[in-house]
């Protein structure tokens, strides 16, 4: 009950400080884009998407049409998930950092909660507060796409929960910083360089860090970290396939559930730890 | 049962980069305070009067020794149910007004839902900021946001408050304000435990009073015993003194002075004090009133810190 008044309050606070609302606006300006952009051009040889009266591809029958929207609402939801990073990651550190600051922590932490229930329920808000976001984008541009081509794409509706997970597990990373730090910038500084520098080069390291040496302690250290930390481009990726209509691999999703989950573990840890 | 009870509690804090510096922050201290008290924790910044109430409430953890509230050995989180706490530089989000900040507060510490909205209009009338309950917090005063962690720390009606320098950046109207709430949730048989500098405002309201210097009880006891000075007597006396039985008095007492209408005598015994009741009376000289000389507690406080004796 304690964690549920925290996560409401948490999302209150998101909205009171602006950050739902920008990145509310972000959504709304690219949805006017999509819908201003989008429409539909039909000949004899069949039907195509437009943007701005230009076609995407050649006429394509109806079933061809579906997996032509389908690949550009995976595009859109490429570009979300690259804001959800930027944006999200910006706008929410400071829930975390904010509520373990001198002065605030004791008022949180006299009440009758558990201090992983505290960190809990502030994360939770913050995942919570995103998720709105994402549901209003997706949702926007699955009604845009159902009521201009005419393609109604469950799995892309559905991806709202699929990119809500995967920022859930970066933002792991980033309470985790947060915690350790107790300071906003490290903790997004943290986050987005365990998105840029460590994840991403992690995933293709068969190809990348591989390179770097034949070793196989060192390749078996690559392939460890990989395992530990969450997967966030292999799940960014299976979400993609998804909406695609295409096939995706369930692994990365639990690894990443049982890493996130773990970090967060380890974060409350240091944090019962710790004198205020 | 104590309200309070510690038992030889300490706190050693470690800082420097290896955590290897070693800072004592309070050494083993163990007072009892009674149920329904106002109890005052006096001391110096640095004294371990808020680690104190830190390792209370569960914030830090004690390096040894032991506590408990109401009953229960800490760490207990159920005691922090039937806590209250005013932490001294206490901040609220800033977004919330003073109405939101107690719904938030009160519904993390439990309180029923539907209660709530009564509770917040009587708790912000009695510390006098029902005008401002619309407010965001941001633009509050300090004064302001002291009433408003008042009524904070008795969103759940505690059992025990905690209070951190309640009237820090509070006027004296408004400290006179906190002093009646203070007496009152006494009348009502809560536990107040205070923190403060404002030796005077201790001095009106504490029941009892502890002095604590460098994580070190220097004394506990009543404002009363901690402002007695030994056996110094005020002789309340019409007109003045004859030369002849200053001098006669000053012969056989450790010093004798006189003030207006009033005779200072320090004596060693209270068979002394007759004696010099005895020379006045002979040279008819009229007695209206004998008291224990006081001192006032800031006299008391810095003798105690300094280590120098009353004046």
């Amino acid at each position: 009950m304690k964690i549920i008044t925290l996560i409401r309050w948490t999302v209150r606070e998101l909205a009171a400080k602006a950050t739902l609302y920008v990145l509310a606006g972000i959504s709304t300006l690219m949805l006017l884009f999509a819908a201003l952009a989008m429409g539909t051009d039909s000949t004899s040889d069949g039907t195509t998407i437009t943007f701005f009266g230009k076609p995407a591809s050649p006429p394509v029958t109806h079933e061809a049409l579906a997996d032509l929207a389908g690949k550009i609402e995976a595009g859109f939801a490429g570009g979300l998930f690259l804001g959800i990073v930027v944006f999200g990651v910006f706008g929410t550190a400071g829930v975390i950092t904010d509520a373990l600051e001198k002065g605030t922590v004791d008022l949180y932490l006299s009440k009758p909660i558990a201090r992983w229930e505290l960190l809990l329920g502030k994360y939770l808000g913050s995942v919570a507060a995103i998720f709105l976001n994402i549901l209003y984008f997706i949702g926007g541009l699955w009604l845009i796409v159902g009521a201009k081509v005419g393609v109604w794409n469950i799995p892309f509706l559905l991806s709202s929960f699929l990119l809500t997970y995967v920022f859930a597990a970066l933002y792991a990373i980033v309470t985790f910083f947060g915690v350790v730090s107790r300071n906003m910038a490290i903790a997004i500084i943290g986050g987005i360089l365990y998105f840029m520098l460590i994840a991403g080069p992690l995933e293709g390291r068969q190809t990348g860090l591989y390179l770097l040496s034949e070793s196989g302690v060192y390749r078996g250290i690559l392939d460890g970290l990989y395992y530990i930390f969450p997967q966030i481009p292999a799940m960014e990726s299976g979400a993609i396939h998804l909406i695609s209509g295409e096939q995706a691999q369930v692994t990365p999703f639990v690894q990443s559930f049982l890493s996130g989950g773990g970090i967060l573990g380890v974060a409350a840890w240091l944090l019962q730890r710790r004198d205020f | 049962m104590f309200a309070i009870e510690s038992d030889a509690l300490s706190k050693v804090y470690k800082s420097g980069v290896f955590r290897r510096q070693e800072v004592p922050a309070l050494t083993g201290f163990s007072i009892q305070v009674e149920t329904g008290q106002i109890f005052s924790l006096l001391g110096p910044n640095g004294a371990g009067k808020t680690t104190f109430i830190k390792m209370l409430l569960s914030l830090a953890a004690p390096t040894s020794g032991s506590a408990s509230v109401l009953g229960r050995r800490l760490p207990d989180v159920r005691v922090r149910e039937k806590v209250g706490y005013l932490p001294e530089n206490h901040r609220y989000p800033g977004y919330l007004t003073g109405e939101q900040v107690l719904r938030y507060f009160g519904a993390l510490g439990g309180a029923p839902s539907g209660a709530l909205p009564a509770r917040i209009s009587s708790l912000m009338e009695l510390v006098g900021i029902s005008q401002w309950r619309k407010m965001k917090v941001k633009k509050y005063s300090k004064g302001m946001m002291q009433r408003l962690g008042l009524a904070q720390a008795l969103i759940n009606d505690p059992e025990i408050i905690f209070l951190d320098e309640p009237t820090d950046g509070v006027d004296p109207v408004g400290r006179k304000e906190i002093r009646e709430i203070l007496r009152d949730l006494k009348r009502r048989g809560k536990t107040i435990f205070l923190n403060s500098h404002l030796l005077s405002e201790v001095e009106l309201v504490s029941d009892r009073v502890a002095v604590l210097d460098k994580g070190h009880l220097l004394k506990v006891g009543t404002v009363d015993e901690l402002t007695a000075t030994g056996q110094a007597y005020v002789i309340g006396i019409t007109g003045t003194l004859p030369e002849p039985v200053t001098v006669a008095a000053r012969a056989f007492v450790i010093a004798l002075s006189q003030q207006g209408e009033n005779v200072t005598a320090e004596c060693r015994t209270t068979a002394e004090l007759n004696r010099v009741i005895d020379l006045l009376r002979r040279n008819n000289v009229e007695i209206t009133s004998v008291t224990r000389a006081r001192s006032t507690l800031e006299d008391s406080f810095i003798s105690l810190i300094t280590g120098e004796a009353h004046p």
